[in-house]
């Protein structure tokens, strides 16, 4: 039986999908919901900063002279006093300058001066006016970062190749300290170098009208605003976005925990119901072959079976199964009759066999007071009964009859026809008649009940033990392979008559042969000659007649033996499909 | 193993056999002669590929002589090798068997 080849549980690899598919599902989550949201962000930054920029340009434009008033402030930001982020409720600086202003001038309207009214004025209140306007434009722009939520807002002058930047105006929130150093809000003037990066994005946005610049936590946002003599005008915003950043991350985080979350509850769902629908049908399946297979109880299995309730798939292969089991039982029920049988067949052939064997002669020497003669015979069927037999029986005090014969077929039927021949043949030659009218008799007597056509071939011998006289005669058999007295064995070709069984009416020949003393005569079944070996090679008369000169002087007894080791030898265990038959006579004489 | 191959003309039916005719064969070919004697009064077995022929196949034969004859037909037999021709002879068929 093979050894249990379940090394892992079907509801565990499942579980492994499941792990793999959960684990997938928050990448993808993450991912996507990181990307999404990154460029919402970006785009919200660029919307928010971009109508920012127009608020500041639309800021600038609402002084008619305005561009009157930016190149004087780049022009003269080192000799202006600024008043920065004034608080007009509180501090009076520029107030009082604007109080200066119109009593100089009463005529003009001080928040909406043209620019020829301005060119009219003197340098002095020229200077005045750029302070007043640059003070009111810093307050406004206060204005608007703190309503945009800006970290820094500023506006620069640069020029090629942007390596510097000259800071116009920057807003700043209350309380900021103003000047020129690192950390303090620019006061008009300071100049500052810039980073590559920077660089970069200032040109990016000369040629583009905008640049949005990602830096992490900040974004730099660069707005084109025009030229300012030959220089450059850019308006800046720098957003802090670490909040919105966080902001971003724990949603994120929460959707991811939510899918991650959603996937394993649906991934529970669907192991209970793999377990439900298919593992336990499946393991009930599986529970009841091992049972059959280790107690061959068909009507437990059958019951167990029946019982797994599944309406699909494997509700059919537990069917299957069950039928399987049933027909496999009554398979093996049919298989133990069939053998019972053959072994009851087996055991009635062998017992066949052994009364074939009893019925020939067997007992040597058969004719102890009979000094003149000798005799030995012996018959090896090649499987079960066959179809072969001799048989030597004394008619009368001075006539002993010997008979080789072999019946066409094998098996049971040849043998029941071997037992018939022989019974008929020995009936007739014990009524005294001459050997040609013993095998027309015995033909006669066949054919008048031959249904299945089958024959025989007989050579028969009556030897006239007091002369040595042998009279024979051949129904279709072997020719006899005669020794003189002083010679080799050789065949003797006798004429044949038809086989006994083929057609009744028919006369058969007879033939006289005078033995001598110490003359032998050896008569055999085609199972000698047509001994098979392992290469299709049949032994053939040539070494039946050598084999039988090796010994041609020895007893009977002997010559047989050697004629059988002799044909073991060739045949080399190669299987035999024919019996091996064989009978040898020497005639001694009355001397001895 | 045996082949046969039969072929039936008007008035004879050729029967030719390919192999060993023994034992295990011979219920074969006694099954093709069962079916092709009722179809005609001349039947020729050619023998011309058998190989062996043991007393198993001779009883067919000897039983399709007698078939034939017990219809008024005639059973012919050529082509045969001289280690069967051997056989006919030994067992005195040859001389019933119409060879040719």
């Amino acid at each position: 039986m093979e050894e249990n080849r379940q090394k892992i549980g079907l509801i565990q690899q499942i579980s492994v999908l499941f792990i793999l598919g959960i684990f997938l599902t928050g990448i993808i989550t993450y991912g996507t919901e990181y990307y999404v949201t990154e460029r919402n962000v970006k785009a919200q930054v660029e919307n928010l900063a971009s109508q920012t920029a127009r608020e500041v340009t639309l800021a600038v434009r609402e002084y008619p002279a305005y561009e009157w008033l930016l190149r004087y402030w780049y022009e003269n930001a080192d000799t202006l006093d600024i008043e920065y982020d004034a608080e007009y409720w509180r501090n009076a600086i520029t107030k009082e300058k604007c109080r200066v202003f119109s009593e100089k001038h009463p005529d003009l309207q001080l928040d909406y001066l043209m620019e020829e009214e301005i060119r009219a004025l003197s340098d002095e209140d020229q200077k005045l006016y750029a302070e007043i306007a640059y003070s009111w434009f810093i307050t406004r722009i206060n204005q608007i970062k703190r309503a945009n939520k800006i970290d820094f807002l500023f506006c620069v002058v640069v020029r090629d190749p942007y390596d510097r930047q000259f800071f116009l105006f920057s807003a700043a929130d209350e309380g900021a300290k103003r000047g020129t150093d690192y950390e303090e809000v620019y006061t008009i003037g300071t100049t500052v170098t810039v980073s590559e990066t920077q660089q970069e994005a200032m040109k990016q946005a000369v040629l583009k009208d905008a640049h949005l610049g990602d830096a992490g936590k900040y974004f730099d946002y660069y707005a084109y605003m025009g030229t300012l003599k030959d220089d450059y005008l850019l308006l800046g915003m720098t957003y802090n976005i670490s909040d919105i950043r966080s902001t971003v991350d724990q949603n994120t985080l929460k959707e991811v925990s939510y899918a991650v979350f959603h996937q394993i509850f649906l991934s529970l769902l669907w192991l209970i119901a793999i377990y439900l629908f298919v593992i336990k049908p499946l393991k009930d399946i599986q529970k009841s072959i091992r049972f059959y297979i280790e107690t061959k109880d068909t009507e437990t299995t059958v019951k167990d079976l029946t019982r797994i309730r599944s309406r699909n798939e494997l509700g059919q292969l537990a069917n299957d199964v069950k039928d399987m089991t049933i027909e496999m039982s009554d398979y093996t029920n049919e298989i133990k009759n069939i053998t019972a049988e053959q072994e009851r067949i087996g055991t009635e052939l062998s017992v066949a066999t052994r009364i074939q064997v009893a019925m020939l002669p067997h007992v040597f020497p058969p004719f102890p007071n009979r000094h003149e003669i000798d005799i030995y015979a012996s018959m090896d069927p090649a499987k079960e009964v066959g179809g072969d037999f001799y048989d030597f029986f004394f008619v009368d005090e001075d006539h002993l009859c010997i008979i080789m014969a072999d019946v066409s077929g094998k098996g049971v039927p040849a043998a029941l026809f071997m037992m018939a021949s022989k019974i008929i043949l020995q009936s007739v030659a014990m009524l005294g008649r001459s050997v040609s009218e013993v095998l027309a008799l015995t033909n006669e007597a066949i054919c008048s009940n031959n249904q299945e056509d089958m024959f025989v071939t007989v050579w028969i011998g009556m030897l006239e033990v007091s002369t040595g006289k042998l009279v024979c005669s051949n129904a279709g058999h072997e020719y006899p392979t005669i020794k003189d007295a002083d010679g080799d064995f050789r065949i003797y070709k006798d004429k044949h008559g038809l086989v006994i069984g083929a057609l009744d009416g028919m006369k058969y020949t007879e033939y006289e042969l005078q033995l001598e003393p110490g003359a032998k005569i050896f008569v055999y079944t085609d199972g000698v000659p047509e001994a098979t070996n392992a290469d299709g090679e049949m032994f053939g008369m040539e070494r039946t007649i050598d084999a039988l000169n090796e010994v041609k002087e020895k007893d009977p007894e002997s010559v047989l033996k050697n004629i059988r080791r002799r044909v073991d030898e060739f045949t080399a265990g190669a299987e035999q499909f024919d019996d091996l038959t064989m009978l040898c006579l020497e005639y001694k004489g009355k001397g001895e | 193993m045996l082949n046969t191959k039969t072929g039936i003309y008007e008035e004879k039916a050729v029967i030719s056999l390919e192999g060993k005719l023994d034992t295990l064969t011979s219920p074969e070919l006694e099954q093709v002669i069962t079916e092709v004697i009722p179809q005609t009064n001349e039947l020729i077995l050619d023998l011309e590929g058998l190989e062996y022929t043991s007393s198993a196949g001779l009883r067919v034969i000897l039983s399709t002589y007698k078939r034939m004859n017990a219809k008024n037909g005639i059973l012919r037999v050529r082509n045969v090798n001289p280690v069967v021709m051997e056989l006919f002879e030994m067992t005195e068929l040859a001389p019933i068997l119409n060879i040719e």
